[in-house]
């Protein structure tokens, strides 16, 4: 027999009292931890976003119903009514009044090409910038290596004129190796250095110098597309767009950031709307274990003034009361950590559009007990005190 | 150790609620000695109760002083008052009281429960308080499952399992019939003849003639004290022949 025992016995005693209080905790914690799974979900998918935007503005020939996906499968050769990007245009962004703030301008012709007899998508870039602008694009094989020499960054930053990166799936699909030679337009190359996979669109292109491709394709100082990173923390990145839009009439210039902005102003919006739903829902379970704690005092008045006559301290009453509902929260923070995960893996998913990863987070599990049985206890704290506080003389006059 | 046990002096209790103010106990000066036993009766009112939960620490008084064993109860700091009940009091109270989601023996160990035994020793203990009421072989029925004088006679070894110096016990036979309050009183006597200090709060004259001591009270004083000097025996004669009678 010790103040666990009692406890226990009061809780397995009035079992449906109990659950009721567990029930309360349980959605409480559940609806706290859902949200804040889908937030993070929602955030951990949005910083994918941002990252692939290695640049946040781009810029592309101005064309009316013109049809260009860079990475996608239709990139239009076609330029019936294009007003034209030659590279000497950029020049007049360096008279843009922000121009400090841009980072790397990356110029690049994308164009459609037979590789070995296949289809494929060949960019132009200027390696130096566009590798580094993209600092998640890493090598997997590189040819003409020398002993001692890694495999970052040789082939990436020194792209001969006769070279080519080629991205992961292109590759294999066309089962070249580093070192390998193919032709692209009937012109020979060389596989320079073969990409990591990335996951994504890119993984199907071929990368050679902007200039090469551009005497391939017999179209010299012309570019298809233009991808700036900047980084302005005092001037809006669409500021910035619209300031090189004005000395750039040929060429359209979209703040790609702006997109990901609006989407974690919107996370931020649903975070903040989650913390008060929690916080209502924790409050309402709270409220929850106060009124039933308030009738369990009430009820067990004569218990009490036993246990007092019987040499009970005010601390061991309130021990009592807090250890029943230091179970209770533990129990309700537990299966509310559960069933918060059920629901943001089955809801958040349909809700949110992103998937909400199932993964076990003990850290998340601690945080939902230690909530769970802060909520029952300070929701204890004044029927305990209030219990503890009774009369015993009163307590058993009246039985 | 002074052979005085409990040294009441002035106590005063009046209760207020609203602007009404009972005045439970008036004036009372008291002693009683230790090993004494001694029976209280009085009108419904007159304050037996008021004076019994004064003695247990359970109630302060208006005014006075109350010594037990020299130790002025009201003066101890908060919750030594309860390690105080706990130490130097064991409680029966009228309906038993025994809490009902504990077993006979979990009863008995709760006056244990805060006190610094080990686990054995508490077990122990509990079982020879139960042993001295003969209710060992009921140890794990719940309260309910026993009958009234059942359930006294676990309360009284709740009420000695701490080996306390003073039991003060609020009409404890008033819900049983005669012939298990006999029994119980009995018990209480066996008790009072081990040493130890008994006061009882009685209606029933004839339990009352187990007690050494009978102190009458009228209006929140005490009217009449005296001892008699050959209690026992006419209350086990008056016992035997006892048909009704109680309350
Ligand atoms: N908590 C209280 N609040 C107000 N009045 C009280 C309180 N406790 C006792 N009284 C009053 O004090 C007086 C004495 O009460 P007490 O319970 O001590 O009497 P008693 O002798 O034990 O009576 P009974 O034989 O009916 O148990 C009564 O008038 C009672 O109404
Ligand atoms: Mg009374």
């Amino acid at each position: 027999m010790n103040l666990y025992s009692i406890a226990l016995r009061n809780i397995w005693r009035k079992k449906t009292r109990a659950l009721l209080i567990t029930s309360g905790l349980i959605v409480g914690i559940a609806t706290a931890v859902a949200l804040f799974l889908t937030v993070e979900s929602m955030r951990l998918a949005l910083g994918d976003q941002i990252d692939e935007f290695g640049s946040n503005i781009v810029i592309v020939p101005r064309a009316e119903g013109m049809d260009i996906s860079y990475g996608g499968a239709h990139v239009s050769r076609a330029s019936i009514d294009l007003k034209q990007l030659e590279l000497s245009d950029l020049e007049a962004i360096k008279e843009i009044p922000d121009f400090n703030s841009i980072n790397i301008i990356s110029p690049k012709m994308v164009a459609a090409v037979n590789v070995n007899g296949k289809e494929a998508l060949l960019v132009g870039i200027e390696p130096n910038r566009e590798f580094i602008m993209k600092p998640w694009y890493t090598l997997a094989a590189q040819s003409g290596l020398n002993g001692g020499e890694g495999i970052r960054g040789l082939a990436m930053a020194d792209l001969k004129p006769e070279g080519i990166i080629a991205g992961a799936e292109a590759a294999a699909a066309l089962e070249l190796q580093a070192g390998s030679q193919i032709t692209i337009n009937g012109q020979n190359f060389v596989v320079q250095g073969i990409l990591n996979p990335l996951g994504s669109a890119e993984d199907g292109l071929f990368f050679a110098n902007l200039a090469a491709v551009q005497t391939l394709l017999g179209r010299p100082g012309e570019i298809s597309m233009v991808e700036i990173s900047a980084y302005c923390n005092a001037c809006p990145v669409e500021e910035l767009a619209a300031q090189i839009s004005a000395v750039l009439p040929n060429g359209e210039v979209t703040a790609l950031r702006q997109a990901a902005l609006i989407r974690e102003e919107t996370i931020d919006k649903f975070s903040a709307f989650s913390i008060l739903l929690s916080a209502v829902a924790l409050t309402i379970a709270a409220l929850l274990v106060f009124t039933t704690m308030m009738a369990a005092v009430h009820e067990r008045t004569r218990e009490i003034g036993i246990f007092r006559a019987l040499g009970f301290r005010k601390s061991h009453i309130i021990r009592i009361f807090f250890i029943e509902a230091g179970l209770v929260g533990l129990l309700g923070g537990g299966a509310g950590y559960l069933a918060g995960n059920l629901v943001a893996s089955l809801a958040g998913t349909y809700l949110t559009g992103s998937a909400v990863p199932a993964t076990w987070q003990p850290e998340l599990f601690y945080q939902a007990l230690l909530l769970s049985t802060t909520v029952a206890l300070i929701a204890s704290a004044f029927p305990a005190g209030r219990a503890a506080g009774l009369n015993p003389a009163e307590a058993l006059r009246f039985i | 150790m002074s052979n005085v046990l409990i040294k009441m002096d002035n106590i005063k209790k009046y209760y207020r609620s609203g602007s009404d103010t009972v005045s439970a106990l008036q004036e009372i000066t008291l002693q009683i000695g230790r090993g004494e036993s001694a029976a209280v009766m009085g009108a419904s009112g007159s304050g037996k109760s008021t004076l019994l939960s004064i003695v247990g620490g359970l109630n302060r008084p208006s005014g006075g002083k109350i010594l037990i064993d020299d130790l002025d109860l009201y003066a101890l700091p908060g919750e030594r008052l309860a390690d105080f009940r706990r130490e130097y009091i064991g409680f029966v109270f009228q309906q038993f009281q025994l809490i009902p989601y504990l077993t006979a023996l979990e009863n008995v160990l709760l006056p244990l429960t805060t006190a610094g035994y080990s686990r054995p020793e508490k077990y122990e203990r509990a079982l020879n308080a139960l042993e001295r009421v003969s209710m060992t072989g009921r140890k794990n029925h719940l309260p309910n499952q026993l009958s009234g004088g059942e359930q006294e006679r676990v309360a009284i070894a709740r009420a000695i399992v701490n080996e306390p110096p003073l039991v003060l016990a609020d009409e404890p036979t008033g819900s049983l019939d005669s012939r298990t309050a006999g029994e119980i009183m009995e018990l209480f006597q066996d008790l009072g003849e081990s040493g130890l200090t008994i006061l009882m709060v009685t209606h029933n004259p004839e339990n009352a003639a187990y007690m050494q001591r009978l102190i009458t009270m009228q209006d929140g004083l005490v009217t009449d004290d005296s001892k008699k000097p050959e209690p026992l025996a006419s209350g086990r004669i008056a016992l035997a022949g006892n048909a009704g009678g109680v309350r």
